[in-house]
């Protein structure tokens, strides 16, 4: 009943056998298999992570352009104003100024205008008046009368002269 | 008594006597290898069906099972284990179940499992540390003990033979008496018990314990 003879070596034959057997048919392509969808898993995982990464430095990025942007609208607008300003002011100066010229210019243009027609009266006064004296001379001492008249008359060109002269 | 015997079933010209251990030893075999062949066709890593499910979920059971006991980096020696796990547990059930005298009767192929233990073992304790080490840790706690570690490589394998041995003749004589004496209804839970449930846990037994040995010599 109890005996070691052969079969001992034959069944440790038979084991290695069924171990080659069993790794090659079973063991070597179910792990593999196994292993394979671990793999699978874990790139996909890795991926999915990257990807998740990127889109978050994306988004990052973008807002710090999006703020970048804003800043620079604003600061665009403000140097905007500041020239707008400065132009305005620059303009309103300049017409200010030659307004002034302008109304410089018109006064003493006038004041001109008015000296030469003085000038103007005057000598024609002076005309005038000698033009009477002569005539009244030319006449002499016809009556009274005529020389009340002459006198008159150079008082008041007299008057009016001394208005003027004011 | 005749049950008890392995009988010779036939004898070859050059190698001489075949027993019947050796032949249902054949036939298990060709079933585990068909079966593979069989549910390992079209394995996909994508949308796998239920029968890969299955076949994926038990050897990672089992793999997870002998990693956790000899370490992540010690998985190459987790097909021998899972491979003698098979053999027992068909050994063990199919062959009563379907009618052959369970080859682990015999103590021959017990002897022979017991053998391939044993130099697993010493292997795994070489192939890791080195000779220098193997040589040494004979004497690891104290020099007195040498005579004893030195004898352990004997007697963990003898324990495991003589323990599944032990174990399935005394299931397989009890069952043959019970079924002699009431051959009625009776044997068929006894059956269950001695067939399945002590098959069952005698292979793991087997392999969980060669697997302890090993991560102790790979200390």
């Amino acid at each position: 009943m109890i005996s070691i003879n052969m079969s001992l070596v034959y069944t440790i034959i038979n084991l290695v056998v069924l171990f080659l057997l069993l790794r090659h048919f079973l063991f070597t392509p179910v792990m593999n298999i196994m292993e394979q969808r671990r793999k699978l898993i874990e790139d996909g995982l890795k991926h999915a992570q990257d990807a998740q990464d990127d889109a978050n430095r994306m988004k990052q990025e973008y807002e710090k352009a999006l703020s970048g942007a804003k800043q620079e609208s604003v600061q665009m607008i403000e140097d905007a104003r500041r020239n707008a300003k400065a132009e305005y002011d620059r303009i309103v100066g300049q017409a200010g100024d030659e307004a002034g010229s302008i109304i410089e210019s018109a006064r003493e243009t006038v004041r001109i205008e008015r000296d030469k027609t003085m000038q103007e009266l005057q000598s024609q006064i002076a005309d005038l008046a000698v033009a009477s004296a002569a005539r009244i001379i030319g006449r002499k001492t016809e009556d009274q009368g005529n020389q009340d008249l002459y006198d008159q008359f150079l008082k008041e060109a007299g008057e009016s002269h001394g208005d003027a002269d004011k | 008594m005749e049950e008890l015997n392995c009988e010779t079933v036939f004898t070859l010209p050059v190698l001489g006597d075949i027993s019947e251990s050796v032949v249902v030893t054949w036939i298990i075999m060709a079933v585990l290898v068909i079966l593979s062949i069989i549910f390992v066709r079209n394995l996909r890593v994508e949308n796998p069906g239920k029968v890969q499910l299955a076949l994926e979920a038990a050897i990672g059971w089992a793999q997870d099972f002998f990693e956790g006991i000899i370490g992540k980096e010690n998985r190459r020696y987790v097909p021998y284990l899972i491979t003698v796990l098979l053999y027992l547990a068909a050994a063990n059930t199919l062959a009563p179940l379907f009618g052959f005298k369970p080859p682990t009767k015999d103590l021959n192929v017990t002897a022979a499992l017991a053998i391939m233990s044993m130099f697993v073992i010493e292997y795994s304790g070489i192939h890791k540390n080195g000779v220098k080490h193997w040589v040494k840790h004979f004497a690891e706690p104290v020099p007195v003990v040498a005579p004893i570690t030195v004898l352990e490589i004997v007697i963990r394998p003898l324990s495991l033979c003589m323990r599944l041995f032990g174990n399935m003749l005394a299931g397989f004589v009890v069952l043959e008496l019970l079924k002699f004496f009431v051959p009625l209804i009776v044997p068929i839970p006894v059956s269950f018990y001695f067939d399945i449930f002590d098959g069952l846990l005698q292979a793991y037994v087997f392999v969980f314990l060669t697997a302890l040995f090993m991560t102790e010599e790979m200390e």
